[in-house]
């Protein structure tokens, strides 16, 4: 009874595992319709390094002033 | 990211924090898809970076002469394409760029609308690249552009200087060729 138990447990066990294992090659395939999607996928998948901004503000500091302010184009 | 790129003045502060509180709008709704286009065109991180840094940079500096006869996107895009084109066409007069002939992807078996099969997600970034570096400056552009679903056929015409039924039957090829390619790297 006993073993039958242990047995019960160890097939419980070893089915997690398979299920487990199943599970993980599930979340690293994938298939893609078409190009776009799989781009697009690739896309949102890229983050936009945090350092561009702070260069760009740096350097956007350096820069002249504008000689015309940029609402000013409204009232032409 | 850095504040003054994030301010939002109010209209009693000097005109160029008024440009700033644009910008940042402008950059922060558009890096995004800047950044990944010079990813993938120059296929490097640092310096798609730097190709970032510089396209902003350059809007900025062209902020008075933007007539909005077209979106911001495109106006971005644009930038960004000559920017990357020159940097391209810089590098290649050092070093010999080629391309595969197209001819010998004429006759692939695999078709741009069937389904794109990925086993190892962790390694997908690395392989679309190799794909898009084996392909033509012209198809890889236009993939990466008809990825953007803001995009539509007749903008990509404007921004690549072709008809739109030009765009779409060069884009019937390109997605082909990047099937075939990108089931050769798997």
């Amino acid at each position: 009874m006993k073993f039958m138990k242990q047995q019960k447990k160890f097939e419980s066990r070893e089915q997690q595992q398979v299920s487990e294992t199943s599970s993980q090659q599930k979340t690293s395939s994938r298939e893609f319709a078409s190009v776009e999607e799989l781009l697009r996928y690739d896309a949102k998948q890229t983050t936009v390094p945090p350092g561009i901004a702070q260069r760009l503000g740096q350097s956007l500091q350096k820069e002249p002033r504008p000689a015309r302010s940029w609402w000013r184009r409204w009232f032409r | 990211m850095d504040s003054s790129l994030t301010e939002r003045p109010s209209l009693d502060q000097p005109r160029s924090d008024l440009v700033s509180e644009e910008f940042a709008d402008l950059y922060q709704n558009h890096s995004r898809e800047i950044y990944y286009l010079t990813l993938r065109l120059l296929g490097d991180v640092h310096k798609a970076e730097d190709a970032t840094h510089d396209v902003f940079l350059k809007a900025c500096r062209k902020w008075d002469t933007f007539r909005g006869e077209s979106s911001y996107r495109t106006w971005l895009y644009r930038i960004a394409i000559n920017h990357c084109s020159n940097l391209r066409q810089s590098w290649s007069n050092r070093h010999l760029v080629t391309n595969v002939d197209e001819a010998v992807w004429e006759g692939a078996t695999a078709s741009g609308d069937s389904p794109l099969r990925v086993l190892e997600m962790k390694e997908l970034g690395d392989r679309i690249q190799k794909t898009l570096d084996e392909l033509s400056e012209e198809y890889r552009l236009l993939l990466l552009l008809i990825a953007d679903e803001e995009l539509s056929y007749e903008e990509i015409g404007t921004l690549t200087e072709q008809s739109p039924d030009a765009v779409r039957g060069k884009l019937h090829r390109a997605r082909k060729m990047f099937a075939a390619m990108f089931e050769q790297h798997q």
